[in-house]
């Protein structure tokens, strides 16, 4: 019914202060008010909450209405007369109400963060009289302890439940509680506990008073001080929009502004308080050549030298082969562009690979097969519009929190129906938890999804059969898939996942209610084995039920750093071209030269797991390495060490001294995100701008600078002015990457690239997407060791941000609760975990969210534990794959 | 011209008129010159000379580092770094406070600014240095002169009034601040 | 683990309820009875049974006076305070108990006896002062009577002056 309700809203015309308003049927008075330019003061209103009317500093006249009416409760109606500024009875109230508020609200603004930037503090200034009428005490709270990032003043609170509303209704968090009743109320987390939670700042940036603040900039600023700059967060695939608040060119706070950017003025605990990371101490400040077993800080004349005169030596010598570069997706676009440009442009080589590989082209490569595209086919938008949302192996709420944000929109308020196939159970935690809002969930190993995405997928075809135009233009295409589905027994699929027919039958007939439905495919599907398959065989899945080319439906998958999709769409892997084309496809090769003036070598170069073979064998002789620490995120058994050990050139770019860069022979200084300029690419797809917000630490800069002065030393040169003018280029080889809209227009399935699958190329691997994995035998004493992003921890970047570590400082083995007591292990005990590759210790955590038989590891901590995993590579996409372990777990 | 012009011209009238408070000087002689560096002058109560940090009565700063004289000054003499008070979450207080006194025009809007009443005009003018980097003082400078200037101490604002009783106070038993 | 050998109660409770959340109050009821106030293991039971967070049970208990954050005495002496008795000697009331078990308001006596609150209006406003005594009402109360009471429920655990509990009707017709 509500679908056919989405035509035009009904509109009403109402006057407020004379001026005549036309707004949707249902739009609140304050919110109309404020279209016209009328400001009505508030506290307790926010667009994001549910009107709570509880600070009645929004009273206005409404003619024919008895008293005066709250205008963020009040719906408007035709014709309805409002006055706000122009009414003494209204100016009258709002002196009385702030009067009030004024009786128990201390002066302390001097020593207040907020103070300078307070809602209170704007509204007395514009309505109170200078003396109260009261003379009684202020109320007084004892204060105690609040936490280690966000502070509380109780005495500055208001009593607007802005923050309690916020944590419950849009971080489904619900870690503030409003304790006490009356004048007495303040807002406390549980007792006399210490407050854990997301961490998300979100209390501080609604708090319309000082009552909740920030400890991580306590006193170091006063707003007038600061400087702004808008910029885009560093962590992870969502590409929030945040404003980095500076003074003197140090970075004092991060806010984002209600309705801008991507999050709507949203954040997480890495995008709130993981700032401090661009000004650790740490930071390499200088280039450094290595000498023996030290590092010599060098001048950058030098360094480039080195590394220039070691390149063309190299590849004089062996062949321009004789090089393989990587790179992180946390680099800008620019920087990426101009990493590709340069190995195939200047040294002449595709051997480059870059943190994409590691689980995002999986998911890219899947879309790119079956819908020509490899961006989204959908927004953030229209999750938050979806009728039916299939979360498979995402965990959301720690990865992409932000996403998981608009997820639980679309759920809590706007009734779209969630399935989850996920290895979390539901509980409710410290943390939100994206399964306790499933109307539908599988909850099975991490090792488990495809058994599940099959069982769904059977189901969904079994009981409503595959849309009609499909069985009429795609004949065999649907017989083939439905016979290979068919050819999978109920009985195992059963088996397999824990959950029965029925249950399935259940989420099967949710799903094909939908009418626009997007599939969200997380990290844990993308980085385990079999995760292009199941990417492929969900793409199968709208495509039968008709649904693949349908507005506002589409598969997503969830990129885990900044600006993955970027480095994708830049071509920084080996066997792409900037702009997604493969390299073996002759003509877009031939476009992108002529663009260059360069010629562009032909052979793919292989990707990252080659690179490694290659480098033991010695034919590579030579690494740049920009940002990414291989050394530090692959397992051991991919014989990484080996491999960097036979290197005669190992040149770092980094931030920091990575595991890798102490194995450099040169190591250069860059920039971080907050000290360049630049664009990010996120997750759906939306190129946002990144701003400068503090000059460069030490001798840093930007990467493609380094790249442009090594092309001139190398003597090819690739010069560029600046960052604007690579980004002219790259508009110009890649006219479809047209950034900063304020929104995406998601792009559109190709229906050649479609046609062509449904009509022939899917068969090419369709025996082993349908196939199910070979059952892991089933230890009872054995635990699956999960390695997975915490929401407080971003890859190895964020550990050195302060505000993060105060949270989440060491990694522990986290179990459930029932898990450790069958083992007799109890919180903080030491544990030995062990399995043929090894044994390491590790410290248990309890958490109820945690299925039985498995155990959960942050990726973050994983020094030891990477001793432990299993290591495959994908034959498809040549991802590899080491986030699982199997270990028997022993008490100490 | 008229006759009675003519006269007063004649008469030197103009210049009589013109001498009539040096020639009364001449008969009743007193001296008006000051002796300056052994004679001082009193100052009006309302003198704005140096400006001077003050104590509560117990010996605390007052200041307590909220950066509005920083606002408020016309020729940004001064710079404040605020902090919370080691040991005392919550507290806020200025870590360092500088004063550029050369840029100073002693207007006083920095006193008036003050909202815990922690900055002082003294009566002090004579601060010709040799080096104009000893007019660049520091906290204890200011408090020093504070001390010299102003020795009656208010009480601590605790105990002025009940409700300021917890204007700028710390709580007790808490890991402190360490990110810097 | 106090529900844990109360398994019947609170399934009996949790099937009242359509939405589960809505059990929140009788648990806590059900909890303050077992132990004598609602504890903090006790409300993290509560949230994990109800699916809540443990700060939301904590703000329903802080809510209602009636539950007891802080372990309480034998006797809770509940005095009323509202307008009726105030006019006719509250005041006085809780003086005299300070003079002869000295204890102020939201004090326990040393002995774990008794322990004072001062309550809104307990609807007897015809024969204040009054206080309740756990479920029992004293009315009309003298210093002597208190003496009287204090030594009866030291004593025997009970006093004959009580007068109540008047609440349901079932009580009032034994």
């Amino acid at each position: 019914m509500a679908t056919t309700q989405e035509t035009k809203p009904d509109l009403v015309t109402l006057t407020i202060d004379g001026k005549s308003a036309r707004v949707p049927k249902g739009t609140l008075v304050i919110e109309a008010a404020r279209q016209v330019g009328v400001m009505v003061p508030h506290f307790c209103y926010h667009p994001k909450l549910t009107p709570d009317a509880n600070c009645r500093m929004c009273l206005v006249e409404i003619e024919k209405m008895p008293r005066l009416q709250t205008s963020c409760s009040t719906p408007v109606a035709e014709g309805m007369v409002v006055k706000s500024a122009k009414s003494d009875q209204v100016e009258a109230a709002r002196k009385s109400v702030l009067d009030f508020i004024l009786a128990n609200h201390p002066l302390d603004c001097p020593v207040c963060d907020q103070g300078g930037r307070c809602d209170l503090q704007d509204f007395s200034h514009e309505y109170t009289a200078t003396k109260s009428q009261f003379q009684e005490l202020k109320r007084v709270f004892q204060k105690e302890y609040f936490s280690p990032l966000i502070e509380t003043q109780m005495n500055r609170c208001v009593q607007c439940l802005r923050c309690v509303r916020y944590c419950d209704q849009v971080m489904d968090v619900k870690a503030l509680a409003p304790v006490g009743r009356g004048t007495l109320t303040e807002i406390k987390a549980f007792g006399t506990h210490e407050l854990d939670c997301e961490f998300c700042g979100g209390c501080v940036q609604i708090c319309p008073v000082g009552a909740i603040t920030s400890r991580m900039s306590m006193y170091e600023f006063r707003p007038w001080m600061l400087k702004r700059a808008d910029s885009i967060c560093g962590y992870c695939g969502d590409g929030c929009q945040i404003t980095y608040q500076t003074k003197n060119n140090s970075l004092i706070e991060v806010s984002s502004t209600h309705g801008s950017g991507r999050n709507n003025g949203d954040l997480c605990a890495r995008g709130y308080f993981g700032y401090h990371v661009s000004e650790h101490p740490e930071r390499i400040q200088t280039p450094l050549i290595r000498q023996g077993e030290t590092f010599q800080p060098a001048i950058w004349e030098e360094a480039l030298e080195q590394v220039g005169q070691t390149l063309l030596a190299i590849k004089q010598q062996h062949g321009p082969d004789a090089i393989a570069g990587l790179i992180t997706g946390r680099c800008t676009n620019e920087d990426l562009y101009v990493f590709q440009k340069f190995m195939r442009g200047v040294v002449g080589t595709n051997q480059i690979d870059s943190s994409v590989r590691y689980g995002h082209l999986n998911g890219v490569r899947a879309l790119q097969r079956v819908q020509g595209t490899h961006r989204w086919t959908v927004s953030f938008d229209d999750i938050v519009e979806a009728d039916v949302l299939l979360l498979v192996g995402t965990n959301v709420t720690e990865t992409n929190p932000i996403t998981g944000l608009k997820i639980k929109e679309a759920v809590k308020r706007k009734g779209a129906k969630l399935i989850t196939i996920e290895a979390l159970q539901p509980a409710v935690g410290t943390i939100s938890n994206i399964v306790n809002l499933a109307h539908h969930h599988f909850g099975v190993r991490a090792d488990g999804f495809q058994g599940a995405v099959l069982a769904l997928m059977k189901s969904v075809l079994e009981t409503r059969g595959m849309a009609e135009d499909v069985k009429a233009s795609a004949t065999a295409y649907g017989n083939d898939l439905m016979a290979q589905l068919s050819g999978l027994a109920w009985s195992r699929l059963e088996n397999r996942t824990g959950y029965s027919l029925s249950d399935y039958g259940h989420a099967a007939s949710t799903f094909c209610q939908g009418k626009k439905v997007v599939i969200l495919v997380g990290q844990d599907v993308l980085r385990a084995s079999g995760g292009y398959g199941m990417t492929m065989n969900l793409l199968d899945l709208l495509l039968l039920t008709g649904k693949l080319s349908n507005p506002g439906c589409g598969v997503a998958p969830l990129a885990e750093e900044n600006n993955d999709q970027g480095a994708f769409e830049m071509g920084a892997v080996s066997d792409v071209l900037p702009g997604g084309f493969s390299i073996d496809h002759a003509e877009s090769r031939t476009a992108v030269s002529k663009h260059w003036g360069r010629s562009i070598p032909d052979s793919s170069g292989g990707a990252l797991p080659q690179f490694l073979e290659r480098m033991q064998s010695g034919a590579i002789k030579a690494l740049l390495v920009v940002g990414e620490n291989p050394l530090g995120s692959l397992p051991p058994v991919s014989g990484i060490e080996q491999a960097l050990e036979g290197l005669q050139l190992l040149v770092c770019q980094e931030l920091f001294m990575t595991e890798t860069a102490r194995k450099a022979h040169v190591v250069l200084p860059v920039c971080s995100s907050a000290e360049k300029e630049g664009t990010f690419t996120n997750t759906e797809g939306h190129v946002q701008a990144v701003r400068k917000a503090v000059e460069p630490v030490g001798d840093g800069r930007p990467d493609w600078e380094i790249f442009s002065a090594l092309s001139i030393i190398m003597g090819d040169s690739m010069e560029y002015g600046d960052v604007k003018e690579i980004g002219k280029e790259i508009r110009n080889v890649l006219p479809g990457i047209r950034p900063l809209g304020p929104t995406p227009i998601p792009s559109k399935p190709d229906a050649m690239v479609v046609c062509g699958y449904v009509g022939g190329e899917y068969r090419r691997d369709l025996d082993s997407r349908y196939r199910l994995i070979d059952e892991q035998p089933d230890f009872s004493d054995e635990l699956l060791v999960s390695l997975r992003q915490s929401l407080f921890h971003s890859g190895k970047f964020s550990l050195k941000a302060d505000g993060l570590l105060k949270v989440e400082s060491e990694g522990k083995l986290y179990v459930h609760p029932d898990e450790a007591a069958r083992r007799n292990i109890g919180e903080g005990d030491q544990v030995d975990l062990c399995n043929d590759r090894g044994t390491i210790r590790a410290k248990v955590g309890l958490r109820e969210r945690i299925p039985m038989g498995m155990a959960v590891f942050p990726e973050h901590f994983d020094q030891e534990m990477r001793g432990l995993l299993s290591y495959a590579v994908d034959p498809e996409t040549q991802v590899p794959y080491y986030k699982l372990a199997q270990a028997r777990i022993v008490k100490v | 011209m008229n006759v009675k012009e003519w006269i007063k011209t004649l008469t030197f009238y103009e210049i009589l008129l013109g001498m009539k408070a040096t020639l009364s000087h001449l008969l009743k002689y007193r001296p008006i010159t000051m002796q300056y560096p052994h004679e001082k002058k009193s100052l009006p109560s309302n003198y704005r000379g140096m400006l001077a940090l003050l104590r509560y009565d117990d010996g605390t700063e007052k200041c307590v580092g909220c950066d509005l004289c920083e606002a408020a000054c016309p020729s940004r003499v001064i710079r404040v770094v605020s902090a919370e008070v080691p040991g005392e979450p919550t507290k806020r207080y200025s870590k360092e406070y500088y004063m550029d006194m050369t840029r100073c025009l002693f207007c006083g809007l920095c006193v008036k600014a003050c909202p815990v009443d922690a900055l002082g005009m003294t009566q002090e003018f004579e601060w010709a240095v040799y080096d104009k980097r000893q007019l660049h003082l520091n906290k204890e400078q200011l408090l020093a002169i504070g001390d010299r200037a102003y020795p009656v101490r208010e009480k601590r604002l605790e105990f002025q009034h009940p409700n300021v009783a917890y204007f700028n106070v710390g709580f007790k038993n808490i890991p402190e601040k360490d990110i810097q | 683990m106090i529900f844990e050998q109360l398994q019947n109660e609170v399934t009996a409770i949790l099937a009242r309820y359509p939405v589960k959340r809505s059990a929140l109050l009788p648990l806590l009821n059900l909890a303050q009875a077992r132990e004598g106030y609602v504890s903090e293991p006790a409300m993290r039971e509560i949230a994990k049974l109800l699916d809540l967070t443990p700060p939301q049970v904590f703000e329903t208990v802080t809510f209602y006076t009636m539950f007891n954050l802080k372990p309480i005495g034998t006797f809770h002496l509940q005095i009323c305070k509202s307008l009726m008795c105030a006019l006719v000697g509250s005041d006085d009331l809780v003086a005299w108990i300070k003079n002869q078990l000295d204890i102020g308001p939201g004090q326990t006596t040393s002995d774990n006896m008794f322990t004072l609150s001062v309550v809104e209006c307990l609807g007897s406003c015809g024969t204040g002062p009054m206080m309740q005594v756990n479920d029992d009402y004293y009315e009309q109360l003298t210093e002597e009577k208190l003496k009287r009471i204090f030594d009866d429920l030291r004593r025997d655990g009970t006093c004959s002056l009580k007068s109540g509990p008047f609440m349901y009707p079932e009580s009032a017709a034994k």
